[in-house]
């Protein structure tokens, strides 16, 4: 199956996009967003964009298909890693999911339809009714889709025309999910659009900001920085930053026989998306003082991964960034063979696969990722925040086990020093459809209100 | 230093007087020369194995014990960056008279490759040997890095001032300096004089420097409007990267500027690759007296090999691929022979192009070293 070219990135490489290019396809979306999707009613929407997320669930759909046997060489997934990624996005992508996002972000399901008062506000005679941009533009970031989808749905929740500019050779997941939407309702369709060029395309970029309402971008902190200066005053603009997670593991976590799936769920969260996610841990901390010790979870770590290697395996990495492993290997063989107390390490044999590094200093260390994977022993939380000082703002998601107990005395801890997710480990890469990416509103930030009092 | 490596560095000595002139087309190396490099190699390896605590460990650590070892290419091989953590000698702390340290601005801690007066005679004798290979004796240095006196821990530094003592120039050829935050400054005005003194009395040069500090040069150059034309015959020699001390510039721009300011042809631009933790250099253009072919690439005396190491499976590579660089150094006699460095290259046929360094560390407020 061959994609037709109804977007900007199904052209060729070669093709060039010029400011007039952009502009006139954002005027054409506009238009089409007035005639095709404005009037569009919210459970229709909802309905539409659940039943292709069941659609991508079946083995047979065709985008699926292709995702799963163009997406290797393309993105750099391993078939099976794409496979448990999508699943896990599609997975939540229900009707039941898309309406409780409406009623957690608006206080009311119908309010993009039109006046409604939430429950709360009923005695109160006021009603409101949420307004999307009419123009969302998304600067999305490289490595992985599920930002890029989750915008894009947000913005046909909102009944907005969308211009989603990727990252160079980042565009396919997008692009595809683009393409079954239109194929699903084409006058939708005609409302996205999907183009990919290098960042820093002034002109471009400066056509595409100046017929938006609303620029959402993901990516480092200095590029965030360096797109919100370029926007007109009146663009709303919402950055994404470099975020970071780890993982948190009590000493009770592995009581009652718990070791095993434990160790399991960390697996499952190095592994998901190559760990190239902001929500993919970094390092996971142990607790001491349990019957199993650092160290010897960290063993067991490197068999699981070893397991999901031969199931999941990661992609092909290019040898710039297989060199980024391989020297952080050579360092700490050394550092190992010379203070093993401190330092240990397992490595795939024949291969950058996976690397689990225990070390006894607690000090956060960023991983270079791709399933590489720092354990490291702390007597408390207040220890394992203490070492992540460096990183205090910038944590994303922590993965923790504990007993539901212990978890809920934990959570507060967490929510204090910052941290925006707190979820069960095995869980990181796989957060609800409405969860609140860093730590803001999914859908509230893309909105504006008119209050009704009557 | 024991008598055993005494006695190694008088037999490498005699091999290198030997093998110096034999490479590129014309003259390759005889194939007595290989057999005398792989014998000396597991000698070289079997005494620092004994005498080398640090790296003994390394290569227990491996399960590598001497009599594993049958081919140079099976000899454990060190990071670069474990001479920033661990003392990677043959020498006892008394006998350590000269270090030379890594540089950078950014380095935490920098690496340490210790010296005796026996081993550093021995590293002259294997710059030079390979040096005068490529450049001429009669050619006048002008060095843009700071004199030994102020940068006494650079390997660099200390092979230009050999390069300097044997062609017979004043201490004045170093026309760089320290500045007082520690990073290395032109003296510009020196430079430009020396630069004009070399067209008037038409004498060809040997412009030595690292990357940035020919960028200083060049831009200084520029905001003056101001072009030279060296003597025909002038060389130059760069190296190095830029290390966040100047902007950075692709190697065929910086070669370009080069010649629109100072005259220099491209061909007569040559680069050389070294480091702290080495004793011999590579260079990428022909040898002295014959043109370079080809596409350029990096080749070691035949004293030291590199070989190309693919980060993904630790196997060397095929010509064409890509590689973690390599490095088996005779003339390393009391440290490590064997240095993994983090530099990416891809293999040619008689040597290596370079590509740039695996980024180690990441830049976010971490750092992957123990705080000193």
């Amino acid at each position: 199956m061959n994609l037709p070219s109804y977007f900007f990135a199904d052209l060729p490489p070669e093709a060039e996009l010029t400011p007039t290019m952009i502009t006139e396809a954002c005027q054409a979306l506009k238009r089409n967003r007035e005639k095709y999707l404005a009037a569009r009613s919210t459970p229709s929407l909802v309905n539409l964009l659940g039943e292709l997320g069941a659609e991508w669930r079946l083995p047979d759909f065709p985008y699926r298909k292709l995702a799963l046997e163009q997406g290797p060489a393309l993105t750099g997934f391993s078939s099976a890693t794409l496979e448990h990624g999508l699943d896990a996005f599609f997975q939540e992508l229900t009707a039941d999911n898309l309406e409780a996002l409406l009623v957690q972000e608006l206080g009311e399901g119908s309010r993009l339809d039109k006046f409604a008062a939430a429950e709360a506000e009923s005695g109160a005679r006021r009603q409101a009714l949420a307004r999307g941009p009419e123009l969302l533009a998304h600067v999305a970031a490289g490595n992985l889709p599920n930002p890029a989808w989750m915008s894009l749905v947000l913005g046909v929740l909102t009944r907005s025309a969308q211009f989603m500019k990727c990252a160079s050779g980042a565009s396919y997941l997008p692009r595809l999910f683009a393409h079954s939407l239109y194929e699903m309702d084409k006058k939708l369709g005609a409302c996205l659009e999907i183009a990919e060029w290098r960042g820093g395309n002034l002109a471009v970029e400066a056509a595409l900001f100046a017929e938006a309402d609303c620029v959402t971008a993901t990516g480092g902190d200095a590029a965030l920085a360096e797109i919100r200066s370029r926007l007109p005053a009146d663009v709303r603009f919402l950055g994404y930053g470099h975020q970071l997670s780890f993982a948190y593991i009590t000493a009770a976590a592995f009581a009652g026989g718990r070791l095993a799936n434990t160790v399991e769920q960390a697996a499952v969260d190095v592994a998901a998306w190559d760990q190239q996610g902001c929500l993919s841990p970094h390092v996971i901390y142990v607790e001491t003082g349990g019957n199993v010790m650092p160290e010897r979870f960290a063993a067991l770590l490197a068999e699981a991964l070893e397991r999901r290697e031969a199931v999941m395996p990661r992609g092909t990495l290019s040898p710039e960034v297989a060199a980024t492993i391989a020297s952080r290997r050579s360092l700490y063989e050394v550092r190992s063979a010379h203070a093993p107390e401190d330092t240990k390490h397992w490595c795939s044999t024949g291969s950058t696969a996976w690397t689990v590094v225990f070390e006894s200093d607690p000090r956060f260390q960023p991983s270079c990722l791709n399933r590489f994977i720092y354990v490291k022993g702390v007597k408390n939380l207040t220890e394992a925040l203490q070492a992540a000082d460096p990183v205090q703002g910038q944590v994303s998601t922590v993965g923790l086990a504990a007993p539901a107990a212990q978890a809920a005395e934990l959570a507060p801890e967490l929510a204090r020093w910052g941290v925006s997710r707190v979820c069960p480990l095995g869980k990181m890469q796989h957060p609800p459809l409405a969860w609140r990416h860093d730590g803001r509103p999914a859908l509230g930030d893309l909105i504006t209100w008119t209050d009704l009092e009557v | 230093m024991t008598d055993s490596l005494y006695n190694f560095a008088a037999r490498l000595r005699e091999f290198i007087a030997a093998t110096a002139g034999r490479f590129g087309a014309a003259s390759p190396l005889h194939a007595q020369d290989e057999v005398a490099f792989a014998t000396l190699a597991l000698e070289l390896f079997a005494l620092q194995f004994a005498h080398n605590p640090a790296y003994r460990k390394i290569c227990e650590a491996r399960g590598v014990a001497l009599a594993t070892v049958t081919h140079w290419t099976q000899i454990p091989a060190v990071p670069t960056a474990a001479f920033k953590e661990l003392e990677l000698t043959c020498l006892a702390p008394e006998q350590r008279t000269a270090v030379f340290h890594s540089s950078g601005t950014t380095e935490q801690r920098p690496s340490r490759h210790f010296h005796c007066a026996e081993s550093l005679a021995l590293y002259e004798t294997s710059a030079r040997g390979f040096f005068n290979a490529h450049y001429a004796p009669e050619l006048r240095p002008l060095i843009l890095t700071p004199p030994p006196e102020q940068t006494p821990h650079s390997s660099l530094v200390h092979m230009f001032e050999m390069i300097r003592r044997d062609r017979n120039q004043p201490a004045s050829a170093f026309v760089g300096a320290l500045a007082a935050d520690g990073s290395w400054v032109l003296n510009l005005e020196r430079a430009q004089a020396d630069l004009a003194q070399a067209i008037c009395d038409d004498t060809p040069l040997l412009l030595l420097g690292t990357a940035f500090s020919f960028v200083h040069l060049l831009d200084a150059l520029a905001e003056q409007n101001l072009k030279f034309r060296l003597p025909t015959g002038s060389r130059v020699m760069e190296t190095g990267g830029y290390k966040g001390r100047s902007r950075t510039l692709p190697k065929a721009e910086l070669h370009a500027l080069i010649s629109d300011r100072l005259g220099v042809p491209p061909a007569h631009i040559g680069c050389e690759y070294g480091m702290s933790e080495l004793s011999s250099q590579a260079y990428d253009t022909g040898k002295l007296g014959e043109p370079t072919y080809g596409e350029r690439s990096f080749h070691f005396p035949p004293w030291a090999r590199a070989q190309l190491i693919s980060p993904e499976t630790g196997r060397a590579v095929a010509v064409g691929e890509t590689g973690l660089i390599r490095i088996v150094d005779l003339a390393n006699a009391v440290s490590v022979l064997a240095i993994q460095t983090e530099d990416l290259g891809v293999r040619h046929p008689g040597g290596f192009k370079l590509l740039g360094r695996a980024q180690l560390a990441e830049s976010r407020g971490c750092s992957l070293m123990p705080a000193a």
